[in-house]
Parts: C-alpha cells; sequence; structure tokens
C-alpha cells in the first residue's frame, strides 16, 4: 500500500497493518483493531503505546480510545465507501477534543476529489487505494489555493484573515 | 449586491478547472459513472430521463440584472431556449450535454455564479426571503447572514459528505416567506431583550415522505455564535445521522429520534468544545458584506400612494395587478414586485430566454438592477417606485409577465414531474395546467382570495405539497397516475402539514376535486373568512362530504 503525505509525496513504510488474529509477536509499529488496542496495551503505558496505532472502522466508537489517544503513535480512520463521510467528523473530534498529535490516516474508499477536505480535517496521510495514482492525489491536494472556513489544518486560514492579509499586500 | 473580491474569484476559478477535469476524466473512462456521480451532483449535474439537467444556485434567490441576462445566455446557448425557476429558488436547465458542461459553467463564473451543492449530501444553496432588503416588516437583511453561511458552508471539508443532503433557509421578517421551518435548520432573525441582534434556530423541519414542522431548538443566538452553532449541529448530525436508509437519514429523523430535548442537548455539548474565537463571525467580515447590500438613498415620497389611487381609478386592472402582485416597501413610494411565472395555463416557473433578458432590462430601469426568485416559483422585482408602476406594469403585460395572480389559486407550485424528472411517478405540470385553466377567470380568483395549491409528481415532495392549502401528491398504482389529495397545510410562518382527504382521483379526477373543494368553501365560507380560515373552522367533513358522496 502507498502512503502519501499532506503534500501528495510518498511516504516511507514504517507502520504495518496487523488483522484481528494475527497478533502473534511484538506489535511494535503495527497498527491493529480497537479490541486488539484495548487487549494489549494499557492506557498508561505511554512508551509502548507511541509505537503503536489503532485502525478504527465507522462502526467504532471513537470514544473508546480517549485515554489512549494523546500517547499513541498512529490513529488509522477506515472509509467503508467515500459517500460515508463520519470519518471526517472523527478526524476532528481526535485532532481537537483528544489531543491527539500524532500521524492520522485515512484508508479504505477514498476518492483523490477529497484528499484535500481530509487533509482540512487533520489527516496528516492517505493510504493510497490501489484503483488511483498517487498522481491524482497530488493534483487534488494543489487544487485550491484558499478556502473559506477555519479547519483543523493550518496551512489555510479563515478568509476574514485573508482578506485582512489581501488589503495589507495591496496597501503595501 | 455581494460582489465576488479576489479571494471568491480564485475559489470559483479553481472549482472550475477542478470540474473541468472530473468531465474530461468521466469522458476518458478514468472515473467510473459510480465514482463521478458524487462529484457531477456536487457541480448540480442530475442525468434525468431524457438529458443531463444543470441546476444553478441563486444565492438567497438574488441575482443581479447581469446575472439574470447570463441566465437568458445559459438558455439560449446551452438548453433550448428556457429555463425553469425552482422551489429552492433556483433554476434549472433540463438539456444540458455534458462535453459542454465544463464550459457553461466557465460561463457562469464570469459573473460570479455557479452550480455548486446544489445537489449531493452536501449543505445544499441556503435560502431567503426573496423581499430582503426592501420589506416593510422586515427586522434585518437576512441576505447578509446567508451570504455568511454561503461562504462557511461552500466546500466545507467536513460537512460535504453528510448522510443527506441539508438545507439552510433565513428571514429577517415574521411574516416567513422562506418557508423556514420545512428546512434542515431554519433561522429567524430576531432581537433580545437589550435589542441584540441574533436568531430563533429550528432544526429538524423537511417534506418528503416524513413531513415535520421543525422544532425550535434555540430561542435566541447571538448572531456572533452564528458559525460555531451550525458547526455543532453539523457535526452532531454526520456522527449520529442514519446512512443504513436513504429514506430516514436527514437531521430531521435523527431529532425525532433522539427526542427534541436530547439532540438539543449533544448540540449544546459540541457548541461547548467548539473554540469561541475561531469560529466568531468576524465583526469586520459582517460591515464588509453588509455593505455590498446597503441600498443607495431612497427619497421617500409620501403622496405616490394617493397619486397611485388616482391611476386605479382610470386602470382598473392595474388595480386588481397590484392588489395581488406588490407588497409593502420599507420605504414610502416604493413598492416590491412580484413578476408571475404563472400565467394561465402555462408551465409554472418556466421564463424563456427573451423574457430574462427582458426581466434583466426592466431591473435595471426600475429596480436598482435587482432581480429576486422566490420559492413559490415567480421572480420580484423588489425596489419600483409607485410612480412607475403603471409603466412597468404595461411592460410586463406585453411580455406576458403580468398576470396578476400571485397568491391566488393558479398561482400553483409544481415540480417538473414526470415529464423531466428520473424520479417522478406522475406527471406534475400537466396538471397544474388544467388546473390553471379551469380557475382561469380572474374575477372569481379575486373573489375566492388567497389559495395555495401546489403539486408534486412523487413523495420527494419539490412541488411542497404537504405545505400547500390544497396539496396534489402523483402516485403511481399498479403503472396508472393517480393522486392523492391533502388540505390544510400551511407554508407561511403558521407552517403546518396538510392532511390526506381520502381516496385518490385519476387525471380528471384531481381537477374536478379542487373545483370541488373551491365550490364547498364558496358555499359555506363566512363573511370575509379565508380559504385556510374556513378549513380550520369545519375541518375536512364538508369537503369530504361533496367530494366523496355522490350517490
Amino acid at each position: 500500500m502507498t502512503v502519501v503525505n499532506i503534500q501528495g509525496e510518498v511516504k516511507d513504510q514504517l507502520w504495518r497493518s496487523v488483522e484481528v488474529g494475527e497478533e502473534s509477536g511484538s506489535l511494535e509499529s503495527a497498527i491493529v483493531s480497537l479490541s486488539t488496542l484495548k487487549e494489549h496495551f494499557d492506557a498508561s503505558d505511554q512508551s509502548s503505546l507511541s509505537r503503536v496505532g489503532v485502525r478504527l472502522t465507522v462502526e467504532d466508537d471513537v470514544n473508546e480510545i480517549v485515554e489512549y489517544a494523546p500517547h499513541l503513535g498512529l490513529i488509522e480512520l477506515v472509509f467503508s465507501q467515500f459517500k460515508d463521510g463520519r470519518p471526517f467528523s472523527t478526524a476532528v473530534t481526535i485532532r481537537r477534543d483528544y489531543g491527539f498529535a500524532g500521524d492520522l490516516r485515512a484508508s479504505g474508499d477514498i476518492l483523490p476529489d477529497q484528499a484535500l477536505f481530509l487533509v482540512r480535517c487533520g489527516f496528516s496521510t492517505i493510504a493510497v487505494p490501489p484503483q488511483f495514482s498517487v498522481e491524482q492525489f497530488k493534483a487534488s491536494l494543489a487544487a485550491y489555493s484558499v478556502a473559506y472556513q477555519a479547519a483543523t489544518d493550518s496551512h489555510v486560514s479563515l478568509v476574514s484573515d485573508l482578506r485582512r492579509s489581501a488589503v495589507e499586500v495591496a496597501a503595501e | 449586491m455581494y460582489v465576488y473580491d479576489s479571494i471568491d474569484k480564485s475559489l470559483l476559478n479553481q472549482r472550475v478547472a477542478e470540474f473541468r477535469d472530473q468531465v474530461r476524466r468521466r469522458l476518458d473512462g478514468e472515473l467510473t459513472e459510480d465514482q463521478f456521480k458524487p462529484l457531477r451532483l456536487m457541480n448540480g449535474l442530475y442525468l434525468q430521463l431524457h438529458a443531463y439537467m444543470l441546476r444553478v444556485a441563486i444565492p438567497y434567490g438574488a441575482l443581479s440584472s447581469d446575472q439574470m441576462r447570463k441566465l437568458a445566455y445559459i438558455a439560449e446557448t446551452y438548453d433550448r431556449g428556457y429555463g425553469h425557476f425552482t422551489t429552492r429558488q433556483n433554476i434549472q436547465y433540463n438539456w444540458i450535454e455534458l462535453s459542454t458542461a465544463p464550459d457553461l459553467l466557465y460561463d457562469l463564473s464570469e459573473i460570479d455564479l455557479h452550480a455548486i451543492q446544489t445537489s449531493g449530501n452536501c449543505i445544499r444553496n441556503v435560502t431567503a426571503d426573496p423581499y430582503a432588503g426592501a420589506a416593510a416588516d422586515e427586522r434585518d437583511d437576512p441576505r447578509v447572514w446567508s451570504e455568511i453561511i454561503r461562504q462557511w458552508s461552500t466546500f466545507h471539508p467536513e460537512f460535504s459528505f453528510l448522510p443527506r443532503k441539508f438545507k439552510i433557509a433565513v428571514t429577517g421578517a415574521d411574516a416567513d416567506r422562506a418557508a423556514i421551518k420545512f428546512h434542515d435548520i431554519g433561522l429567524k432573525i430576531v432581537h433580545d431583550d437589550a435589542g441584540e441582534l441574533g436568531f430563533e434556530v429550528y432544526v429538524g423541519g423537511g417534506q418528503g415522505r416524513t413531513p415535520i414542522v421543525a422544532p425550535l431548538i434555540n430561542s435566541f443566538l447571538p448572531a456572533k455564535d452564528l458559525l460555531r452553532y451550525l458547526d455543532a449541529v453539523l457535526r452532531v448530525y454526520n456522527r449520529h445521522g442514519r446512512r443504513d436508509n436513504i429514506y430516514k437519514a436527514r437531521v430531521k429523523i435523527l431529532v425525532q429520534s433522539l427526542g427534541v430535548e436530547a439532540f438539543k442537548s449533544q448540540v449544546d455539548a459540541e457548541f461547548g468544545l467548539l473554540d469561541p474565537v475561531l469560529l466568531a463571525v468576524d465583526d469586520e467580515e459582517v460591515s464588509r458584506i453588509r455593505e455590498m447590500f446597503a441600498l443607495p438613498f431612497l427619497r421617500a415620497d409620501e403622496i405616490a400612494g394617493v397619486r397611485l389611487e388616482e391611476t386605479f381609478a382610470e386602470s382598473p386592472d392595474l388595480r386588481l395587478w397590484s392588489e395581488s402582485n406588490t407588497h409593502a416597501h420599507k420605504t414610502p413610494g416604493y413598492t416590491i414586485v412580484t413578476l408571475s411565472l404563472k400565467p394561465i395555463g402555462g408551465i409554472p416557473g418556466d421564463a424563456t430566454a427573451e423574457q430574462m433578458y427582458a426581466i434583466a432590462d426592466l431591473a435595471d430601469r426600475f429596480s436598482l438592477g435587482e432581480v429576486r426568485v422566490t420559492y413559490t416559483q415567480n421572480l420580484v422585482l423588489p425596489h419600483v417606485r409607485q410612480a412607475d408602476l403603471f409603466v412597468l406594469w404595461s411592460e410586463l403585460d406585453r411580455l406576458g409577465l403580468a398576470t396578476p395572480n400571485v397568491g391566488l389559486a393558479t398561482d400553483i407550485i409544481a415540480c417538473p414531474g414526470l415529464d423531466y424528472c428520473s424520479l417522478a411517478n406522475a406527471r406534475s405540470i400537466p396538471i397544474s395546467q388544467r388546473i390553471s385553466e379551469r380557475f382561469a377567470d380572474l374575477e372569481s380568483q379575486h373573489d375566492i382570495g388567497p389559495l395555495d395549491i401546489r403539486i408534486s409528481g412523487c413523495i420527494n415532495a419539490c412541488g411542497h405539497h404537504h405545505a400547500g392549502h390544497i396539496g396534489i401528491l402523483g402516485v403511481d398504482k399498479k403503472g396508472e397516475e393517480r393522486y392523492q389529495l391533502t388540505l390544510g397545510g400551511q407554508g407561511n410562518a403558521e407552517s403546518a402539514v396538510g392532511k390526506i382527504v381520502g381516496p385518490g382521483f385519476d387525471e380528471d379526477g384531481i381537477v374536478d376535486a379542487v373545483e370541488t373543494i373551491v365550490s364547498t368553501y364558496l358555499t359555506i365560507r363566512t363573511a370575509g373568512e379565508l380559504f385556510s380560515q374556513t378549513l380550520e373552522r369545519t375541518g375536512h367533513a364538508p369537503f369530504k362530504e361533496r367530494l366523496y358522496d355522490r350517490g
């Protein structure tokens, strides 16, 4: 699987996905299910958690990771279908309310045309679905230079701020 | 009028480029129809019975004369010479080619128009009182707040893949001309006791197969917190709205299943978590927008009304038209004029390119270059001098736009129905045409008084039949078109859902049935009693008796 960052550049694979029932051996650098996380890790074990990732489906209750979130190395939100936009809101909650600063990854059924929305909701990496190319994601991420609303990302600011700076530039 | 600056223009130009690329990928086969569908829908492009249909957004129903000219040009160039104004204050073109749609959107963008979010499961084009900035009974201009909502909701990164579509409507007056309680969110501008500006917030109204009048969930939301609160409502909906059943996916179902209080407390909890500063409505931005909507100084003319009375004496036709098609303006000497798109026997909401060009010219001559679209599918010139009324009326009459029937029996709302729409079960337009012809006599229409007839060709209720005094719903019964009749709906501030009277009718029967209802009303009304009042007094019984006891 190819993973891109918010610029659409391919990232080295530091993480491997471990499915339920395949948890033999070390879980270091593994992305595990919510149930595996709860079974194998203690929310207070900060050093172990920083080397583990959790994978949440749209059916999982995101509240169950509240205690873990500040210490986790990675959280992956899986899109069951591109039309189901729940992970966008889940991402905002995780970034804003749970104090998660690690790698927030989107995976599953995603269209390149959704890439910028993902980044603006706080995702830091995207797993590129096999039917699409990295270039498509890269192009989509660069399609817009401005946005109207404040969001979780930092690279686009509120439009009123944009307007103010435009006025300042014009005045100079 | 709001005028795009470089930021608005950049965003729109980038959208046009993006859509051109999406269409190219679809035509090259890079995208499947299933993948392309949500992308084209977010650009208002539907695949209908005979062709693609493009729905162009008219933000809060307000157009400049130049924008109206461009809509005429689009009708001529890309369609068959006409457009259809809809119950969402938008315009639809019914005969569009996919391959030229990107050029069409480019042409629209030159005049700050687009089709962004006119379909798809996102926050749709916001609607508002068509008399905004003109009506005598207005507290504050709803366009200012609608424009802020337009910006906030455009390409919202979090709320573009909702469980279902999401509609927001704003009114600045108590007389609700935007049917706000039939929207996912309805906002009414109010002042609190201290005189501070804010909103009553209604959430979870709608029509379709589960018609619901939205409950009030916040009786005073300070204006500064508008976007923060909308954000909270949308996040609760996006996370918890149903996605397993398209018919139960609107926010109204979530509100009903949780209960109003539980829904409200979830919204309040989410609201509490949101950054009050980051999401605060910026005062400077409000002022910037407000200035663009400000009218030039209008000199009050206290005696224009008196002179108009004298003109009426010489021209009873003008008086008749003025009674139904004008509304009080906030400046004495001015009036709000509604152009009826409901000629007797015509297609409700249709306008030809020639009419649109002519309306644009009339707007320049008589209405400070402004035109509005109403959800009842008529057009409005909002700032007309009473002194100009006679000349304007004569011009409109020549164009076939002066039918004196606004708010009367032949001012029928109808969806496109089975003549165009791939969702429809039955035809709407021919039924509305026949009813219109049945009630063609103007004097008797004015005698009948305010009467709101609305027709939908399927349960999705685009013709707002639930909210009509007389509502007609087309259904498919074993391959035949049948029509159900409801009575007692209200689309104004009184908002009410009509109730089914009894067994349905065929195409001829429904036209007769409407006439029977009206003649029953004329027989049993007391002096000065309106149709809706008679119905409220008597209930369905006398109407039902006449409709079904023919033995």
